[in-house]
């Protein structure tokens, strides 16, 4: 079966693994548990008419304690960016972090994530800074691993495009 | 081998799982297959002397690249995997660490299962995100407390300080002894109120009082030289985790007195914020430079960084604006910058960012010197320079002129005439080019300064009616416009319309003096009569004609207001207040005809108030509440209100903030004689009228 390898990227408590646990286990725990290291897990989705396993790594989030290794994102298919709408910080960093991405590995697939749509009332990134983003190529999804909103469509949109390439 | 068993025996026991590299992907398996190993992987795939393990973890296949490079290289020490976690059949997280070695020719890789000591780690890893998150909750909510607080204060003193500015007036007025003590109370009560209010907020944030804190309140003279120098120490250790050098300029006289007007703690805090703002925009590997510079009464700190410089398609302005329900684009929260410009304006300073010529992007602020200035000590500011604008101001004139003031905005009219007549001129003034046509006709005046945009006639038309007068006579009226444009281009729209000179807006003193002295001076020394179709030698002075000039005309932020209107009126302190009582008095008044005008959509109104309100402002050197102004002034002009209501509400704020920055002028107990009653404020009775 065709294996691919997609990387969870983002700061730390943006709710990557929040994500892969919506996905993996259909879980959600509103309780923060800080990511060391990485946390390798699969599954099998169809997309296409195929099977595919994806083999998920979720990252840590950078941040002054822990530095992500670039060497965790090597062989990776494509890749989902993490953000956590309520904290516009994070999106700068996850840009900032891209651009890193970009450069080690080139163009990916990948899609932008602003997670924890769930909290809109304590959402600090509006439309027009969305619609930059959107010009500026990405394909922004909001998701919330609370209500599992698109967060079965994010993981097999970029399985497909990694499929594509 | 008995050494060997040993150790075979204990790295099982520790739970370790001990490899050795024979190539080809494939290792061999040296003591036991641990139970963890069972949990996570399974049995043991195939033969334990060709184990595939890449097969089993796919980060172990990730790791084994690095490991192989490790062999390869042939250097002492190990090659570390970091922490990763896999799954046992039951769903529970297996913690693990790899670790490369070459221990006498033989490529080992050690598997430990972090288990027992994971807990801990996470733990500690746990507190302290957990911290970091409550940290960033906490800096966002005082952010937003504060500005919510500093917004509750704008809105609460605005009446008041239109009823102090209405209190002040009626004080210059002729009033009844008992009057005047009802006038008296009143105002003292209404100030009483006002450091109530300031005091009830005070209590609830101990950051708002700093921020309300002037240096006159606190005494501090803080060394900007040696916060900078703080604040890069202090940022060092988080700029190298972010690979990006952090120094100080090596150029700055460090000996030198840096002193500013100011307090340290939130000199500190505006570091932080500017130097947060360059290491999250700064690319690593580059350098972020702070530095202090000599600006004339200022100094002026700065933070150069190498990043992309500012968004092509953003505004300044932008950049410090007002923080909205977290949804700003600009900064973490779009508060910091604009905690930093309130700040800075509060303590009679500016600041500002720009695109480096040579990359990346300068964000810099300005203070005033210690000795100089201090909100509500701009009064008694500079004693030096006072007491030199005022010898200059008495200086007597060659000659004394004859002087005409043509400008429908109320407070720039009376400004001229009060700097004219206390130089010895005498001078009267007119609200448009239509009366000032008229009284031309009436009566003699030396020179006739005229505004540009005026209703009824404006200056050029009224400069085109009076050359069609003089045609064909030996007549020639020197006249000076006065414009807040004041470009090469439009020297030249001066000059082709008839006029002799151009005299920049907002109006300053010693520039006043200088074009109306020199150009009249021109005026007399040519032959009369002249030849009305002869080319005359015009004396055009626009701010690209010099230096000076071009200092004095860049309109200033609001945080200089007050040096503004110091300059403007060479820091006459009677004129000062009494500028700023009726402004007080009389923009709010014009900021509700701009409202209804807009709700009524009515352009021609809005026009014309936007325009009147632009002159007054412009006195005080707020450009940016000059900017809003001018742009709903040509809305009115072009019947385009669409987008009137926001600018609208800029421009109230950006009055506020005017307001507020000029509130320790007529709220200070008076340092001197109280103002002489019945300023000019309207038409003066007509001088003598000189033969034709």
């Amino acid at each position: 079966m065709i294996q691919k390898k997609v990387c969870m990227l983002g700061s730390f408590s943006v709710g990557k693994t929040s994500l892969v646990r919506r996905f993996v286990d259909s879980i959600f725990d509103d309780k923060y548990h800080t990511t060391i290291g990485v946390k390798v897990d699969k599954k099998v989705v169809t997309t296409s008419g195929q099977d595919v396993t994806l083999v998920l790594w979720d990252i840590h989030g950078e941040d002054v304690y822990q530095k992500m290794r670039m060497s965790y994102l090597r062989g990776m298919s494509g890749y989902l960016l993490v953000a956590d709408g309520t904290r516009r910080q994070t999106l700068d960093d996850a840009l900032s972090l891209n651009e890193r991405v970009v450069q080690e590995f080139g163009k990916l697939p990948s899609l932008l994530l602003l997670n924890k749509y769930d909290l809109t009332d304590q959402w600090e990134i509006d439309s027009a800074q969305e619609s930059k983003l959107t010009a500026a190529g990405w394909n922004v999804l909001h998701t919330s691993a609370k209500t599992g909103d698109s967060v079965e469509k994010v993981f097999l949109q970029l399985a497909q495009e990694a499929l594509g390439r | 081998m008995a050494a060997s068993s040993i150790f075979e025996s204990f790295f099982a026991s520790q739970g370790f799982a001990l490899f050795e590299f024979v190539g080809d992907e494939a290792f061999r398996l040296i003591g036991n297959w641990p139970p963890w190993c069972q949990s996570a992987w399974g049995d043991i795939p195939g033969d334990t002397e060709h184990l595939r393990l890449g097969e089993v973890s796919p980060f172990l296949e990730n790791f084994l690249f690095d490991a192989e490079e490790f062999w390869n290289s042939n250097a002492s020490g190990s090659a570390n995997s970091g922490n990763w976690s896999e799954r046992d059949s039951a769903g529970r997280e297996i913690p693990l660490e790899a670790s490369a070695y070459l221990l006498d020719g033989k490529r080992l890789l050690i598997v430990r299962n972090l288990s027992e000591t994971f807990a801990q780690q996470q733990e500690l890893f746990q507190i302290a995100r957990d911290s970091l998150l409550v940290h960033e909750k906490l800096l966002r909510e005082i952010q937003k407390k504060e500005i919510l607080l500093h917004c509750i204060v704008h809105d609460l003193t605005q009446p008041l300080s239109a009823m102090n500015g209405v209190f002040h007036l009626l004080e210059r007025e002729h009033l009844p002894a008992q009057l005047k003590k009802y006038v008296k109370a009143g105002e003292r009560e209404s100030q009483r109120q006002e450091l109530m209010i300031r005091g009830i907020l005070e209590a609830f944030s101990s950051d708002l009082a700093a921020q309300n804190s002037s240096p006159e309140k606190t005494g501090e003279s803080p060394d900007l030289a040696e916060c900078a120098q703080r604040a890069v120490h202090d940022f060092s250790t988080a700029f190298r985790d972010h690979d990006v050098r952090l120094r100080f300029d090596s150029r700055v006289n460090k000996s030198a007195d840096w002193r500013v007007a100011g307090d340290a703690a939130r000199l500190d805090r505006i570091f932080g914020n500017l130097l947060e703002n360059a290491m999250r925009y700064s690319p690593r590997g580059t350098t972020v430079t702070v530095g202090v510079e000599d600006q004339r009464g200022f100094v002026l700190a700065f933070v150069d960084d190498q990043g992309p410089g500012l968004p092509k398609n953003q505004a300044e302005t932008q950049l410090f604006a007002l923080f909205s329900k977290g949804k700003s684009q600009a900064g973490k929260a779009g508060l910091g910058l604009y905690f930093c410009k309130i700040t800075v304006e509060r303590w009679g300073g500016a600041i500002g960012a720009e695109t480096r010529t040579q990359g990346g992007s300068r964000f810099w602020f300005r203070l005033p010197r210690s000795e100089k200035t201090a909100p509500g000590a701009e009064l008694v500011e500079s004693k030096k320079s006072a007491s030199r604008e005022k010898r200059r101001e008495k200086q007597k004139p060659a000659k004394r002129l004859r002087v005409l003031v043509a400008d429908d905005a109320e407070l720039n009219r009376d400004l001229v005439v009060e700097l004219l007549e206390r130089r010895g001129h005498i001078a009267i003034g007119v609200a448009d080019g239509r009366q000032a046509v008229a009284e031309l006709e009436k009566h003699d005046f030396d020179v006739l300064l005229i505004d540009e945009e005026m209703p009824n006639m404006t200056g050029l038309q009224a400069t085109q009616a009076i050359r069609k007068r003089e045609a064909g006579t030996a007549l020639h009226q020197v006249i000076i416009g006065i414009s807040g444009h004041a470009m090469e281009e439009d020297e030249q729209r001066f000059r082709e319309a008839g006029m002799d000179a151009l005299l920049p807006k907002p109006v300053h003193m010693q520039k006043l003096y200088e074009v109306v002295e020199s150009t009249a001076a021109r005026a007399g020394k040519k032959p009369q009569p002249r030849a009305a179709d002869a080319t005359p030698e015009v004396l055009i002075t626009s701010p690209a004609a010099s230096s000076a000039s071009v200092s004095n005309s860049i309109p200033r932020p609001s945080g200089d207001v007050i040096g503004h209107l110091h300059r403007s009126t060479g820091g006459n302190e009677k004129l000062m207040r009494s500028l700023v009582a009726i402004l007080l008095a009389d923009a709010p008044k014009t900021l509700a005809q701009i409202g209804r005008a807009i709700a009524q959509n009515n352009a021609a109104e809005l026009g014309a108030a936007s325009h009147l309100l632009k002159g007054s402002l412009a006195i005080f050197g707020a450009a940016k509440a000059v900017e809003s102004a001018r742009s709903l002034e040509t809305m009115g002009k072009t019947a385009n209100l669409r987008e009137a209501p926001l600018e609208f509400r800029t421009l109230e704020t950006e009055f506020a903030l005017l307001r507020t920055a000029l509130l320790p002028l007529i709220s200070k107990p008076k340092s001197s004689k109280p103002p002489r009653p019945n300023a000019k404020r309207t038409l003066k009775p007509p001088v003598k009228r000189r033969g034709r």
